[in-house]
């Protein structure tokens, strides 16, 4: 390995693709890492990171496309396969055995024994010196679940250093950090570099791209679109590498005319966001765009009666409310599509009919007994309205594809009567074609004369469809913007607080 | 629009349950595996195709088939209710003790219902208000209440009933054992309840994505007390009834039949994971159990082989439920 040149790729992604049902994670891919080196990854939220780092981790298994390890071609084809090359990852979830003790935790899988039995004061002991010596303040015995997450993802660190790992991947690791945590985690990362680790880092936070990085590449709609030098590059010039649109994007956008106030929200503070104001007219969609963790959908989970408002006050349609229970908010015409549709919108094994009339049970069970026609026929109107494909009202929710399950959400709320729609992450793992049939949804919604609150992370899609755009940073509205009245570029730096 | 949309809804002439199709044919499995084991069992032995027995059956099969309905509507909420046993243990010996003491009839009945009722209302309690696992919470009840029997009992047993309410058990309305007429006159309104109410889809839906039902309206909580009040009413029926059919209050009394209700759901078609399920099921699944049993006595066989081929039928079961489930992922 010591006759290899500097700049020989310890990693290499030739043209790799993948693909999963519906949508194309990754386009053919270019990717070169080299030895010992400090590669920070950006992009936006569904840009491919994760993507990338789960077929480098052997988690997934690309669709097209080769990869060389150290010059060789690999299969890559299981996560057993990447650790016993090198190949470790530190995630932005800790995913490791919260109930056993950070030694346990540390020789998971690679256990010390004597004879088949565990060996467990030495691996206390060697944890230790472990840990010592790698400048983290942390008792080798204690349980993990007792610390805290930034704790217990520098105990992750180190389990990848204990295992003679080559190529170590970082997943936004100072996500749940403290300032000092993170000095720690820094001087690790510079330390198992400088002993010859190659390093991806992946972050949104610019600052520490330009602190610990060599090179930086930029992924945007699952395409790789430049690798720069660290030094020889800006925030400005990664940004807008990030956001630069493609053309063939379609967001379907009707002109509806605003019609009457329906949502007036003035300093509403809850658990993980506060002091948000905000109106919703009648034909409208108001956009709330950050990055993760924002507090975007903190306030919409309040708005809905989710958590508890802590101040502030919320009008709909020009009466002040007290929503405290999410049936409150449904009575009054609010519909939530979570962005769950799998966990929080649908019974997937029960029927389409079903889903589609759950919310009206009530309304069409005349002294508790469901009237099946006015069941049939309500299902049978939102499957023709908004053309669900399904082979019947009775085949199961889960046999349907993404984007005709975001319909049946959509659905069941219109057939309940809803004014103001709240959608978290619409179109999230859906493929183009239904993200303009999802689109198309929306105009017919706000030609009805609903209103229309749309969380989203991917910023040409808030940034075409809202009239009004609402940027979250930190738990607070950062900055408001008329339709399309500022640059992408300024919301994006907004939203990442640069 | 209105045209065709009045033009689609041929396709879906069954209620949108999509178990219904399977639940279908593994009822008609079900029946007809009880037509060969009454065929074989009316063969080989003389005693089974009697008049005599076949009633004795029917009123066997009474007790396990309405604890099965109950159970039935915990399993469809992903629940489980083991307390169901021990509630017929402890409501049996309460009715017994009230009418040795001589609580007229039709009193200590709506009495010993109301305390089933309550004993429901103590589960869910325990799962939705200390968001204990239901296993946990029905594990602790019956636990609980079977000692609860034993110590107002003093372990002894409790005579002394009133012959009205001994003989109900033995008699027959229209030729047909008063317990079973009991069985029908439950099944019918628990048919209705499941397959028919909103607060049946309810329990479906809850049993399916209990989130995404809250954010659908439905109110989770008062879903789940409703399963497990059911359950827990059906088996305190069965308490009055098992009085009345052995004449004595023991409070021992249904012990293991919890195994046995959930036996009977699961056999019946229901699915521990939640969402599937009906009220015929269950039937089937008790008549199948009650039938193995009787067939095994008249046959001679040692009856500790009973549990066996329950076991090795539950097993069958839910291996060919999974099987299906795989196939339509």
């Amino acid at each position: 390995m010591d006759n290899l040149a500097p700049d020989t790729p310890i990693l290499e992604l030739r043209q790799v693709d993948k693909r999963f049902l519906g949508t194309h994670a990754l386009k053919q891919v270019d990717l070169a890492f080299r030895q010992g080196e400090i590669h920070a990854i950006v992009g936006e939220n569904g840009a491919g990171k994760s993507t990338l780092i789960k077929i480098l981790t052997g988690a997934h298994i690309r669709t097209a496309g080769t990869i060389l390890f150290q010059g060789k071609e690999v299969a890559l084809a299981s996560p057993l396969e990447a650790i016993s090359l090198g190949i470790n990852a530190v995630h932005q979830e800790v995913v490791l055995c919260t109930h056993l003790t950070v030694a346990a935790n540390i020789f998971l899988g690679d256990e010390r024994t004597n004879g088949g039995l565990l060996r467990d004061r030495a691996m206390v002991a060697e944890a230790q010196r472990l840990l010592d010596d790698l400048g983290f303040d942390l008792p080798a015995g204690a349980v993990l679940g007792d610390l805290a997450i930034g704790q217990q993802q520098l105990v992750a660190t180190a389990r990848a250093a204990a295992r003679g790992v080559k190529f170590l991947i970082f997943d936004e690791p100072t996500a749940y950090l403290t300032r000092q945590d993170t000095d720690k985690l820094f001087r690790l990362i510079r330390r198992l570099n400088a002993e010859g680790v190659t390093i991806v880092y992946i972050s949104h936070r610019m600052e520490e791209i330009f602190q610990l990085a060599d090179r930086v590449s930029v992924l945007r709609d699952g395409q790789k679109v430049a690798t720069h030098v660290v030094a020889e590059t800006n925030e400005r010039e990664l940004i807008r590498d990030m956001v630069a649109r493609t053309i063939e994007e379609v967001h379907y956008k009707e002109h509806i005319p605003a019609g009457d106030m329906l949502l007036e929200v003035t300093g509403l503070s809850g658990p993980g966001f506060r002091d948000v104001s905000l109106t919703v007219r009648r034909g409208e969609v108001v956009g709330l765009y950050g990055l993760v963790g924002a507090g975007r959908s903190e306030f919409v989970q309040c708005l809905f009666g989710r958590t508890k408002r802590i101040a502030g006050e919320v009008k709909l349609k020009g009466e002040t409310v007290a929503i405290r229970h999410e049936s409150d908010a449904i009575e009054r015409g609010i519909a939530l599509v979570p962005e769950s549709r799998r966990d929080q919108g649908l019974c997937l094994n029960m029927g389409v009919g079903f889903n589609l009339n759950l919310p009206v049970f009530g309304r069409i069970s005349p002294m508790g007994l469901v009237d099946t026609r006015a069941e049939k026929r309500d299902a049978a109107k939102q499957i023709g309205d908004l053309r669900i494909v399904a082979a019947s009202a009775s085949v199961p929710a889960a046999t349907l594809s993404g984007g005709n399950q975001q319909k049946i959400v959509v659905g069941k709320w219109l057939n309940h009567g809803a004014e103001l729609f709240i959608f978290d992450e619409p179109t999230v793992g859906v493929d183009v074609g239904t993200k303009v049939e999802i689109y198309k949804v929306f105009a017919a919604l706000l030609k009805a004369g609903a209103g229309i609150i749309l969380i989203s992370s991917y910023l040409p899609e808030v940034y075409d469809l809202s009239d009004r755009l609402h940027v979250f940073s930190r738990g607070t509205i950062v900055a408001s913007h008329e339709a399309k009245a500022a640059h992408p570029e300024t919301i994006l730096s907004e939203a990442i607080g640069v | 629009m209105s045209e065709t949309s009045t033009a689609a809804p041929p396709a879906t002439r069954r209620p949108a349950l999509k178990s219904h199709r399977f639940g279908f044919l593994l009822n008609l499995t079900l029946l007809a595996l009880l037509v060969v084991l009454w065929l074989a069992l009316s063969v080989s032995t003389d005693s089974f195709a009697t008049f005599g027995n076949f009633e004795n059956l029917l009123r066997q099969d009474s007790m396990w088939s309405i604890m099965a309905v109950g159970q039935t509507f915990v399993i469809i909420t992903a629940g489980i209710d083991l307390s169901v046993g021990a509630v017929v243990g402890l409501t049996s010996t309460i009715i017994a003790m009230m009418l040795a003491g001589g609580v007229p009839i039709w009193a200590a009945i709506i009495v010993t219902l109301i305390i089933g009722v309550v004993l429901g209302a103590i589960n869910a309690f325990g799962i939705v208000n200390l968001r204990l696992p239901p296993f946990i919470m029905t594990l602790a009840t019956m636990t609980a209440l079977r000692s609860f029997g034993l110590l107002i009992t003093d372990g002894q047993t409790i005579g002394g009933l009133p012959l009205n309410f001994i003989l109900f058990s033995s008699h027959r309305t229209l030729g047909i054992p008063n317990l079973f007429i009991i069985v029908i006159l439950i099944a019918i309104p628990c048919y209705f309840l499941l397959h028919r109410s909103r607060w049946g889809r309810y329990l479906f839906a809850v049993g399916s994505n209990p989130e995404a039902a809250r954010l659908s309206g439905v109110s989770v909580n008062r879903t789940i007390y409703l399963a497990y009040i059911v359950s827990a009413l059906l088996a305190s029926v069965v308490g009055v009834l098992v009085a009345s059919r052995i004449g004595i209050g023991v409070a021992t009394t249904g012990q293991g039949w919890e195994l046995q209700s959930i036996a009977s759901s699961v056999i019946g078609g229901a699915s521990l994971f939640g969402a599937v399920g009906s009220v015929i099921g269950p039937l089937l699944g008790a008549m199948l159990l009650t039938t193995i049993n009787n067939g095994a006595n008249l046959l001679n066989v040692n009856p500790f082989w009973q549990g066996i081929i329950t076991g090795l039928l539950i097993i069958v079961i839910v291996y060919f439920d999974q099987l299906r489930r795989r196939k339509t992922r």
